[in-house]
C-alpha cells in the first residue's frame, strides 16, 4: 500500500519517468501526452518554477533566468574546465559558492545544483502522482556510469531534497541493459552506446538469463550531444562575425537563438542533405536589425564534428580492452541517449560495431524503463533480475611520493571492499591524513580528488612500526565508505566521506523541509 | 515476503565462518576450476547472496548479507586474474594459510614475515622489546618479550626472541 517505485532518467537535456505496473514497465506521460520533458527549469517573475517542456520554450524568451544542461555541472568544483566552459557559454548566471561548490543565480537568489536537479525530480514524482492517483516516495534514479563519487552523491541529494526516498543510484547503460534484456532469458554479450546530451558512456556487459553482469564500462563525462550542438553554434557565429564583426555569443538572447537554430538544423541534417537556417533581427548595428542568413551541408557537419565521434570510439575501445572481448565477439549493440537518433550517430556506431544496432527500443525511454524495472525488482527482493554491476574508476590514495595508491581498480564489481596496511613515515607521527582519489592515473594529482580521512591518536612509534588498516567499501550505489583501524591499539575511525563541497546531511534536510510545501511555489499548469 | 528460517540460518552460520574461509571453499569450488566454471559458481553465488535480494529483510541480516556477497566478489575478482590465483593458491596451501585466507595488496607473496603479534598489548610488549634489544638494553628486552609471551604464549616469534635475548645474557655473564 503507497510502496510504489518510479524510474526516473534524469537526462542532461531530457527527462522521463517510468513505472512497472501488472508486470510491465511503462514510461509515464504529463497532462499533455509527452513521454519526454526537456530537464529545463524557468523561473517566473512571480516566484514561481516551470519545469519541463513548457520551461524550455522560455529560453528564447528569458535566457537569463531558465536553467538548462544543469547536469553538466553538479556535482563539480567551480575550478574545473567544465564549469569555466559553461560559464562562457550558458545563459544562467554561474557562481562560485562554498567550499568551491558552484551555484546558480536566478533573480537574485542562488542555488545548488542538487536544488535544480531536485527541481526536475519534483516535476517527474508530479507527474508519476498523477497518473497513478497517489502519493510515490520512492525512485530508483540513474547517472552516466562514468560519473564520480561526487556527482553521484549530488544526484542522491537532489533525490533527497525532491522528498523521495532513493532506493538506488542505478547507471543508465546498466538501466538500458536491463530494459533490454528483462524476462527474456537471453545469453548474450552486449554493448551499451550511450551519448546523452553531456555525457558519453559505453558498458560491456553479459546477460545470462536473469543476471545482467557488467564486465567493463568506460565514459567521458565531458562529451555530449550539447558538443555537437556547439560546434554548429560556432559555425553559425563565426561566419556571422566575419561578415558583422559582430560576436553572436557575447549577448544571452543571440546565443539561444542560436542554439535553438543549431539543435533544429542538426535533426534537420539526419533527414537532408543540406539545411539552411535562418534567424531574423538577430543583432542590432547603426543601420539596423540585421538577421542570420546560413547554409550547411551533411558532410561539412560531419566534418566538424567527426573529433567528438572519434572521442566516443577511443572510449569503446578502452571497454573492450577492459573486458578483453573484441566486437565481433558481442552479440548486439544498443544504442541509448537523443543524441543517437542522429543519422551520423548510428553510421558511424555501425561501421565500429560491425553491426546494425538493435531497432525497437526507444533511446530516450529505455533509461527510465530499467530503472523502474530495478526499483520494483528491489521492492519485490526475492525475485527478478540481477544487476551485477562495476565502479567505473579506480579508488586510492595519495603517497608521499606522488603516485596514486590503488586499493580497488575499476571495473570491480559492487559492493566492494578492500583493505590495505600502511605504516607511518615519521618517528612519533600522532596522525595520518589519507587523500582519496578515483581515476587511472599513476600520479595522484591527476586524478578526481574525493576527499581526506584522518585518523588520530596513533600511539608513538617508531616509523614503520605504527601500522594502518584502511577500508575501502563502495555501496551499491557506487558511493566510497572509507574506514581506517590502527592495527595496534584497534582504534577505529569511520567516516564517509564527505567530498569537500558537498552538501551536509542538514543541509539536504533544510532543503527538502523548504520545497515540501511545493504547492504555492510551482506555476499553474495550464488548463 | 519472509525469509524463511533456513535462510537465515544458513547465512547467520557463513557470516560467522567468513573469515576461516577461503575463496575456493567460498564459491564453492575446487582448486582446478576452470575459468568457466568459476564464472558459473560466481552467478550462482551471487544468486543467493547479492544484497539486493535482501533488500527488504532486517539490516542486521542485511549487512550478513552484503558481507557475504562482498567476499564473493573479492573471491571472484582474485581467482578470475590468473596471476593473483597463483598467487593465492600458493599462500592458502603453505603454513600461513591462516593469515592468507584474504588477499591483500602489498602485504600477500612476501617472504614469510615474523609474527609480530595477534594482540595489541602482545604486539606492544614486543615491539618496546625490540626497542630494548636494539638500545642494548638486553634486561628490559627480556622482560618484555616474556610479557609479551603471557600475552601470547603459543607465538614462535616471542619465543624465538626471548630465546635471543636470553642467550645474549647468559654471553655476557
Amino acid at each position: 500500500m503507497g510502496d510504489k517505485v518510479i524510474g526516473i532518467d534524469l537526462g542532461t537535456s531530457t527527462s522521463a519517468v517510468a513505472i512497472v505496473e501488472d508486470g510491465i514497465a511503462k514510461v509515464i506521460p504529463n497532462e499533455n501526452g509527452e513521454l519526454i520533458h526537456s530537464s529545463v527549469v524557468s523561473f517566473l517573475e512571480d516566484g514561481s518554477r516551470l519545469v519541463g517542456n513548457e520551461a524550455k520554450s522560455r529560453l528564447l524568451l528569458d535566457p537569463e533566468n531558465t536553467v538548462y544542461s544543469a547536469k553538466r555541472l553538479i556535482g563539480r568544483k567551480f575550478f574545473s574546465s567544465e564549469v569555466k566552459k559553461a560559464q562562457a557559454i550558458c545563459s544562467y548566471n554561474i557562481l562560485e559558492g562554498d567550499n568551491q561548490d558552484v551555484r546558480i543565480e536566478i533573480r537574485g537568489k542562488q542555488y545548488t545544483l542538487s536544488e535544480i536537479g531536485a527541481f526536475v525530480l519534483m516535476e517527474m514524482k508530479r507527474i508519476a502522482e498523477s497518473a497513478v492517483g497517489e502519493e510515490i516516495k520512492k525512485a530508483v534514479i540513474t547517472v552516466p556510469a562514468y560519473f564520480n563519487d561526487g556527482q553521484r552523491q549530488a544526484t542522491k541529494d537532489a533525490g533527497t531534497i525532491a522528498g523521495l526516498q532513493v532506493l538506488r543510484i542505478i547507471n543508465e547503460p546498466t538501466a538500458a541493459a536491463l530494459a533490454y534484456g528483462f524476462g527474456k532469458g537471453l545469453n548474450q554479450k552486449i554493448a551499451i552506446y550511450d551519448l546523452g546530451g553531456g555525457t558519453f558512456d559505453i558498458s560491456v556487459l553479459e546477460i545470462g538469463d536473469d543476471i545482467f553482469e557488467v564486465i567493463s564500462t568506460a565514459g567521458d563525462t565531458f562529451l555530449g550531444g550539447d558538443d555537437f550542438d556547439d560546434r554548429f553554434i560556432d559555425y553559425l557565429a563565426e561566419a556571422f562575425f566575419k561578415e558583422h564583426n559582430i560576436d553572436l555569443r557575447t549577448d544571452k538572447l543571440a546565443l539561444q537563438k542560436l542554439k535553438s537554430a543549431a539543435e533544429l538544423g542538426k535533426w534537420d541534417l539526419s533527414e537532408n542533405l543540406e539545411t539552411s537556417i535562418e534567424i531574423p533581427a538577430i543583432a542590432e548595428t547603426m543601420a539596423g536589425e540585421i538577421e542570420l542568413k546560413a547554409n550547411i551541408t551533411r558532410n561539412y557537419f560531419n566534418k566538424l564534428v567527426y573529433d567528438l565521434i572519434q572521442k566516443t570510439f577511443k572510449v569503446c575501445d578502452e571497454a573492450l580492452q577492459e573486458a578483453s572481448l573484441t566486437v565481433d565477439q558481442l552479440d548486439s549493440v544498443i544504442l541509448v541517449g537523443g543524441p543517437t537518433k542522429m543519422s551520423i550517430i548510428r553510421e558511424a556506431v555501425e561501421s565500429y560495431f560491425f553491426k546494425t544496432p538493435q531497432t525497437g527500443i526507444n533511446p530516450e525511454e529505455v533509461v527510465a524503463l530499467g530503472a523502474a524495472i530495478q526499483g520494483a525488482a528491489l521492492m519485490e527482493a526475492s525475485s527478478g533480475s540481477l544487476l551485477l554491476d562495476v565502479t567505473p574508476m579506480s579508488l586510492g590514495i595519495a603517497t608521499a611520493g606522488g603516485l596514486m595508491d590503488k586499493l580497488i581498480s575499476r571495473n570491480t564489481p559492487i559492493p566492494t571492499e578492500m583493505s590495505r596496511i600502511y605504516t607511518t613515515t615519521r618517528d612519533n607521527q600522532e596522525s595520518v591524513n589519507i587523500r582519496i582519489y578515483q581515476g587511472e592515473d599513476s600520479k595522484y594529482e591527476n586524478n578526481e580528488p574525493l576527499g581526506e580521512v584522518r585518523l588520530t591518536g596513533i600511539r608513538p612509534a617508531r616509523k614503520g612500526e605504527a601500522k594502518v588498516k584502511v577500508t575501502f567499501e563502495i555501496n551499491a550505489d557506487g558511493i566510497v565508505e572509507v574506514g581506517a583501524m590502527d592495527v595496534d591499539t584497534g582504534q577505529a575511525q569511520r567516516i564517509t566521506l564527505n567530498i569537500s563541497g558537498g552538501l551536509s546531511r542538514d543541509q539536504i534536510d533544510e532543503l527538502r523541509d523548504k520545497y515540501s510545501d511545493n504547492g504555492a511555489d510551482v506555476a499553474a499548469r495550464p488548463e | 515476503m519472509a525469509l524463511d528460517e533456513r535462510k537465515k540460518i544458513e547465512i547467520n552460520s557463513i557470516a560467522r565462518l567468513l573469515d576461516e574461509l577461503d575463496y575456493f571453499q567460498i564459491l564453492k569450488v575446487p582448486q582446478n576450476v576452470s575459468l568457466e566454471e568459476l564464472k558459473s559458481a560466481y552467478f550462482r553465488e551471487s544468486r543467493n547472496y547479492h544484497p539486493d535480494k535482501f533488500y527488504n529483510e532486517a539490516p542486521d541480516i542485511n549487512k550478513k548479507v552484503t558481507a557475504i556477497f562482498k567476499r564473493i566478489t573479492e573471491a571472484y575478482k582474485i581467482l578470475s586474474d590468473n596471476e593473483t590465483r597463483a598467487i593465492y593458491t600458493e599462500g592458502i596451501n603453505g603454513a600461513q594459510r591462516a593469515k592468507n585466507l584474504r588477499y591483500i595488496h602489498g602485504v600477500q607473496g612476501g617472504p614469510p614475515k615474523e609474527d609480530e603479534g595477534q594482540t595489541p598489548l602482545g604486539r606492544k610488549y614486543f615491539q618496546m622489546g625490540k626497542i630494548a634489544f636494539n638500545n642494548m638494553d638486553y634486561k628490559g628486552a627480556k622482560i618484555n618479550f616474556q610479557l609479551a609471551l603471557k600475552m601470547e604464549p603459543k607465538n614462535e616469534s616471542f619465543q624465538k626472541r626471548l630465546a635471543e635475548v636470553e642467550e645474549v645474557i647468559r654471553g655476557k655473564k
